[in-house]
C-alpha cells in the first residue's frame, strides 16, 4: 500500500517523435507521482502512450524520440533531463527497472539464463565468482524456478513461456531496484500462468519492497494488483485515484466509455457497448479535450480549452470540465450505473464538491 | 554451442544430402564440360603443326585421340578415364605429357595461397565488420564502407593491377613472385584476400545491425549494460556464428580471384596455368583445368555448408530460403 | 495545475472561475454530438514513391553519383558529335615525318594522348565506354527480363520451387569465373559471344533474389488478408509485392553493369575479350596494361581505368542508394 513519500514526480512530460519529417507529440504533459511501496497501474488503448512515458524514464526511447519539456525527478534528480547514455547507467536495472511483454524473445538465445542473471551482479554489485553463483541461484529460487542449481546452466529454449517471464522478472529485481515497471507482462501468457507471474510480482513486492508499476489495457490484471490507477488517453493523464474510486467512482467521460467497453458488463441479446471513432492524429496540435470528439456527452468548453485537474478527492483527480462548478450535472452512462449498483458503489456526488 | 541433443541425427541427414548434391553437381558439371569441349575448335589439338599436315593425317591425329567415335563411346571413355585418374594428354603445352602430370606440381602452390587469403579475409573482414556496427553512421563506418564500396565497384582485374603496380614501388616488394623470397608472397595473398574482406564486413556489419533490433538486447539494455558490453558479450557473439555461411562465397570468390592474381604475380598455381593455356589453345589441358577447378568449388562450397551447419544449433532442414 | 473546488464563500464557485480563467459560462452547455468527427483520425499520408524518392534525395553522396555519371553517360554519347573529334581507330601519322604519332603525351592535339600505334586515346575511351555500357545494358537488361520472369515463377508457383531450388543449387556451385572462360573459349570470343556468355550466369543471382523476396511475401498475413478480401491477384502483386521487389531489382540491375564491366576486364586479359579492333574499356585497360611499367607511358592505363572506375563506383553507389531508399523498412 502507498504510504507517504513521493518516489518520483512527473510533470508536465511533452514526448516528441520525428516521424518522416515531422514531428508527432506522443505525450502531451503527462503528470505523475509514484509512491512507495504502491502498486500503480497505467491504463489506456493502444497508442495512447503508456509504454513511451515508462520508456522516458529509463532512457529507452526509440531513436527519433524526445523529451521535448518536463520533469520527472527522482531521487534528486531530473531524468527528463538526462542526455547522456552513460549518465542513465546508474538508473537503468538498478534503481528502475523494466520487464517486458514478449518472454519468448526477451532472452539470448545463446546464452545461458544463469550467465544473464549473473550479468546483473556482476555489473551493479561487483560481485563475481562464487559469491556471483550464489546470487544468481538464489534469485532463481526466490522467482520460483526448482532445482536451480541444474537449472541455471540451461539455455533459454529450454524453458517454457512462462518460465521465462520469470528469469525476467528475476533479472529485473535482482538489484532490488526502487521502481519496477512491467509492460503488459502477461499479455503474452496463458490465463493460468498469467495469475502466477502476478502472484510472484506481488510477492516479491512485499520481500523485497519496490514500487510497481504496471501497464496494461486489460482490467482484470488492474482489479487484480493495482493500489492506484492513471487513465491515459491520447498522450495525457486523464484520470488518477485509488483502484476503488476509478472503478466506482470514475469521473472522466473516456473512464466511463472504457470501464463500459467491458465485455463482463455486456447484457446478453443487446449488441456491446464500443468506443466509436478513433484516437485523434497527434500530428496535429489538439484543441482542448482530446476525447471530446467522441464523446456525446461532451460540452461545447471540451473543444475550446484543454480541462485542468480538477480533484474529487485527495487521492482522486480527473481532467475533465464536468467536474468544473460551472458544468452541468451529468450522469455516467447508464452501464456504468449499473455496475455500481450491482457492486455497491458509492454513486457519483455532485460536481467536485466533496473535500 | 553445438547442435543439440536432438541435433546430431538432423546433422549427419543435412550432411549426406549436401554430399548427394554435390555429386550430382560434380556429375552434371563434368558430363557439361565433355559435351561443350566437343565443341571446342579442332585447331586445339594441334598447335603449330595443324597447317603443316595433311586432312587425312589431322583425321589420324583425332581418330587416335579418339576424337571421331560417336559422342558415347567418348562420354564412356572419358569417364573411365576420369575415375582412373587419367584427364588426358596435353597436346600444346606440354606436348604428350598428362594433363594431371602438369598440373599436380602447381597444386601446394594454389592451395597454400587461397588458404591464407582466406585466414587473411576472415581476421581483417570480421573486425572490419564490427568496428562499422560499432560506429555505425560515423567516421569509421564511412571509411570502411569508402572501402567496400571501392573494392565491389571497381573491378577486380583493375584494382588488382594498381596494386601491383603501385604497392610494389611504394614498399619494394618485389613485382613477380618468387619462392625463395618470402616477402614475395605477401603482396598476392593481401590481393587475393581483398574481395571476400569486404565481404565478411558487410556480412558482419548487417549481421550485427539486425541483431541491435532484437529484443534481447532491448533486455540488456534494460539491464543497465553498457553499449559496449552489449555490443561484444551479446552482439557480436551471436553474430560469429552464422558467420560461417558467407564462408562458401568466400571461397568462390577466392578461387575467381586467384586466376587473375596468379597470372599477374606470375605465380606457379593452377590459376596462372589456365590463362597460359587458354591463350595456347592447348583444349586437353583447359578441358583438365576446368574440371578440376569446378570439382574445387564444388567440394569447397559443400565443405563450408557443412561448417555452417555445425555452428548453427538452429539447422533448418527445408530452407525456406535459397542461400547465396 | 490542480483547482480544488469550493464549496462556499462571497462570491459564487461560478462566479470566481468565470472570472480567472476568461471562459464564456455558455460554454458549459451540452456541445451537439457528431459522430463523423471522431473517425477522423488516421496518419494517410504515406505514398511509397514519395517516401522514397525522399529518402534518395536526402543522401547527398548519392546525389553526387547521379550528377557525376548522367554527366558522363550524356558525354560518351554526346562526344562524336562534337566539333574537332578524331576517329579512333585511325592512327596518326605525323604529315612532316610519316612515322606513326606513337605514344604522345596529352596535349592540345590529343587531350589523351595517343597509344603504341598512334591511335587517339581520347576517342578510344569514348568510343570504348560506348561498346562497354552497350553491353553492360544489354546484359543488364537480359539480366532484369529473364531473371524476373523466372524468378517470380520460381517464387510463386509452389509446385516448381522444390525442383528449380534444386537445379539452381547445382549451378551455383560453379564458379561464375570457369564458365564464362569457358564458354568465351568455346564460342570464340566476339561482343556476341561476351553477351552471350555474361547472360547466361548473370541472370540467376535476380532470379535468386527474386524468389526469396516473393516466398517470403507470399505467405504474409496481410497478403493472405488481401485474398480473403477476394483481392485481384494483379493487384496484389502491384501493390503488396512490388514495392519490396524494386528495391532488390534495381539493386541487382545496377550492380550487374559494373559486374559486367569488370568481367569483360578480366576476359579481355586472359584473351578472351573483344578483338581489338573494337575499341572497349576491358582493351583499353588491357592495352595500357602492357606499358605501365615506364612511367611516362603510364597515363594510357589510368585514363581508362579512371573513366572506368567512374562509371562502375557510380553505378554502384547509385544502386545501393536507390536500395536503401526504397526498401519500405527504412521508410520510418
Amino acid at each position: 500500500m502507498a504510504n507517504g513519500e513521493a518516489i518520483l514526480e512527473a510533470r508536465g512530460l511533452v514526448i516528441k517523435f520525428n516521424l518522416r519529417g515531422r514531428a508527432l507529440t506522443a505525450i502531451r504533459g503527462a503528470s505523475l507521482d509514484l509512491y512507495e511501496g504502491e502498486t500503480l497501474a497505467i491504463v489506456g488503448e493502444s497508442g495512447s502512450g503508456k509504454s513511451v512515458l515508462t520508456k522516458s524514464l529509463v532512457g529507452m526511447l526509440d531513436r527519433n524520440g524526445w523529451v521535448d519539456s518536463g520533469s520527472a525527478m527522482f531521487e534528486g534528480r531530473d531524468l527528463a533531463k538526462i542526455k547522456d547514455e552513460r549518465d542513465w547507467l546508474g538508473v537503468r536495472g538498478k534503481k528502475i527497472s523494466m520487464v517486458f511483454q514478449d518472454p519468448m524473445t526477451a532472452l539470448n538465445p545463446l546464452l545461458t539464463i544463469g550467465a544473464q542473471i549473473r550479468e546483473v551482479f556482476e555489473l551493479h554489485h561487483g560481485l563475481s565468482g562464487k559469491k556471483a553463483d550464489y546470487a544468481v541461484i538464489e534469485m532463481l529460487e526466490r522467482v520460483g524456478i526448482d532445482n536451480p542449481e541444474e537449472r541455471r546452466r540451461q539455455y533459454p529454449h529450454e524453458f517454457s513461456g512462462g518460465m521465462r517471464q520469470r528469469v525476467v522478472i528475476a533479472i529485473a529485481v535482482a538489484c532490488k531496484p526502487r521502481i519496477l515497471i512491467c509492460d503488459e507482462p502477461t499479455t503474452a501468457l496463458d490465463v493460468t500462468i498469467q495469475a502466477q507471474i502476478l502472484g510472484l510480482i506481488k510477492a516479491l513486492q512485499r520481500d523485497l519492497s519496490f514500487t510497481t508499476v504496471y501497464i496494461t489495457h486489460d482490467l482484470g490484471v488492474v482489479a487484480n494488483v493495482a493500489d492506484r490507477v492513471a487513465v491515459m488517453y491520447a498522450g495525457r493523464i486523464v484520470e488518477t485515484g485509488l483502484a476503488e474510486e476509478v472503478f466506482y467512482d470514475s469521473r472522466h467521460p473516456y473512464t466511463w466509455a472504457l470501464l463500459s467497453s467491458l465485455p463482463q458488463l455486456g447484457v446478453k441479446g443487446k449488441p456491446l457497448y464500443s468506443i466509436s471513432g478513433t484516437p485523434p492524429n497527434l500530428f496535429n496540435e489538439i484543441r482542448g479535450d482530446a476525447f471530446a470528439p467522441r464523446n456525446p456527452k461532451a460540452l461545447k468548453v471540451d473543444f475550446v480549452a484543454e480541462p485542468p485537474e480538477f480533484a474529487v478527492s485527495p487521492t482522486h483527480r480527473a481532467s475533465t470540465w464536468l467536474l468544473d462548478p460551472r458544468a452541468p450535472r451529468i450522469e455516467p452512462p447508464p452501464a456504468i450505473l449499473a455496475m455500481r449498483a450491482k457492486l455497491g458503489g458509492s454513486s457519483s456526488g455532485a460536481a467536485g464538491g466533496r473535500l | 554451442m553445438g547442435p543439440t541433443r536432438g541435433g546430431r541425427g538432423q546433422m549427419l541427414k543435412y550432411s549426406v544430402r549436401r554430399l548427394l548434391q554435390s555429386l550430382v553437381t560434380l556429375l552434371i558439371v563434368v558430363s557439361a564440360v565433355f559435351l561443350l569441349m566437343r565443341l571446342l575448335p579442332i585447331e586445339g589439338y594441334f598447335g603449330d603443326g595443324y597447317d603443316k599436315l595433311s586432312e587425312s593425317q589431322r583425321e589420324a591425329v583425332l581418330q587416335k585421340m579418339g576424337l571421331l567415335d560417336p559422342w558415347y563411346v567418348q562420354l564412356g571413355s572419358f569417364y573411365a578415364g576420369l575415375l582412373r585418374g587419367d584427364l588426358g594428354t596435353s597436346t600444346i603445352y606440354r606436348q604428350d605429357v598428362p594433363v594431371l602430370q602438369v598440373i599436380a606440381p602447381r597444386i601446394p602452390y594454389s592451395m597454400r595461397f587461397g588458404l591464407v587469403a582466406i585466414a587473411i579475409a576472415l581476421v581483417a573482414g570480421l573486425a572490419m565488420g564490427v568496428s562499422m556496427a560499432k560506429h555505425k553512421g560515423r567516421a569509421m563506418d564511412k571509411l570502411w564502407t569508402g572501402y567496400v564500396v571501392f573494392v565491389n565497384a571497381v573491378p577486380l582485374a583493375v584494382y588488382l593491377l594498381f596494386i601491383q603496380l603501385y604497392m610494389t614501388e611504394l614498399l619494394g616488394l618485389p613485382l613477380l613472385f618468387d619462392k625463395y623470397r618470402p616477402s614475395s608472397w605477401i603482396l598476392p595473398a593481401l590481393s587475393m584476400s581483398l574481395g571476400s574482406i569486404a565481404g565478411y564486413a558487410m556480412w558482419m556489419r548487417r549481421y550485427m545491425v539486425d541483431e541491435l533490433n532484437k529484443d534481447y538486447i532491448r533486455l540488456a539494455m534494460a539491464k543497465g549494460l553498457p553499449r559496449s558490453t552489449i555490443m561484444v558479450r551479446h552482439v557480436m557473439r551471436n553474430a560469429y556464428v552464422p558467420m560461417a555461411q558467407y564462408l562458401p562465397a568466400s571461397i568462390l570468390m577466392t578461387i575467381s580471384g586467384s586466376i587473375y592474381i596468379e597470372s599477374l604475380y606470375s605465380i606457379p598455381g593452377m590459376g596462372g596455368l589456365l590463362v597460359d593455356v587458354i591463350q595456347r589453345q592447348d583444349n586437353p589441358m583447359v578441358q583438365g583445368l576446368v574440371l578440376i577447378f569446378s570439382s574445387i568449388g564444388i567440394v569447397g562450397l559443400f565443405l563450408g555448408d557443412l561448417l555452417m551447419a555445425l555452428f548453427d544449433p538452429r539447422i533448418k532442414l527445408a530452407k525456406s530460403e535459397a542461400s547465396r | 495545475m490542480i483547482r480544488d473546488s469550493i464549496s462556499a464563500g462571497p462570491m459564487s464557485p461560478e462566479a470566481i472561475l468565470a472570472a480567472a480563467d476568461g471562459l464564456d459560462p455558455a460554454l458549459f452547455e451540452p456541445a451537439a454530438f457528431d459522430a463523423s468527427a471522431g473517425e477522423r483520425g488516421g496518419y494517410s499520408n504515406y505514398s511509397y514513391w514519395r517516401s522514397t524518392a525522399r529518402g534518395f534525395l536526402k543522401n547527398k553522396v548519392a546525389l553526387f553519383f547521379l550528377v557525376l555519371l548522367v554527366a558522363l553517360l550524356a558525354f560518351t554519347f554526346v562526344q562524336p558529335l562534337l566539333p574537332g573529334q578524331k576517329s579512333p581507330t585511325k592512327i596518326h601519322i605525323d604529315p612532316a615525318t610519316g612515322m606513326q604519332y606513337r605514344n604522345v603525351e596529352p596535349c592540345a592535339e590529343f587531350w589523351f594522348g595517343t597509344n603504341t600505334i598512334g591511335q587517339d586515346l581520347w576517342a578510344r575511351i569514348w568510343s570504348g565506354t560506348r561498346t562497354s555500357l552497350m553491353i553492360g545494358l544489354i546484359v543488364g537488361a537480359v539480366e532484369m527480363i529473364v531473371g524476373i520472369g523466372f524468378g517470380a515463377i520460381w517464387g510463386y508457383v509452389r509446385r516448381l520451387d522444390g525442383v528449380i531450388t534444386e537445379i539452381y543449387n547445382v549451378l551455383n556451385n560453379i564458379p561464375t569465373t570457369i564458365v564464362l572462360m569457358l564458354l568465351s573459349y568455346i564460342l570464340r570470343p566476339s561482343f556476341k559471344t561476351m553477351v552471350i556468355a555474361m547472360c547466361a550466369t548473370g541472370w540467376l543471382g535476380l532470379a535468386r533474389f527474386v524468389r526469396n523476396q516473393i516466398v517470403i511475401i507470399r505467405d504474409r498475413e496481410y497478403n493472405l488478408a488481401s485474398r480473403c478480401l477476394g483481392t485481384p491477384t494483379r493487384r496484389i502483386i502491384l501493390k503488396n509485392l512490388l514495392p519490396y521487389l524494386v528495391s532488390v531489382i534495381m539493386l541487382q540491375t545496377a550492380l550487374s553493369i559494373p559486374g559486367t564491366i569488370g568481367w569483360e576486364v578480366f576476359l579481355t586479359y586472359i584473351g578472351l575479350g573483344l578483338p581489338v579492333s573494337i575499341p572497349s574499356l576491358g582493351n583499353l585497360v588491357n592495352e595500357g596494361r602492357q606499358i605501365m611499367m615506364s612511367p611516362e607511358l603510364r597515363y594510357q592505363l589510368l585514363f581508362p581505368t579512371v573513366v572506368l572506375s567512374m562509371i562502375t563506383i557510380s553505378f554502384y553507389v547509385l544502386g545501393n542508394a536507390f536500395s536503401d531508399a526504397s526498401d519500405p523498412r527504412n521508410h520510418v
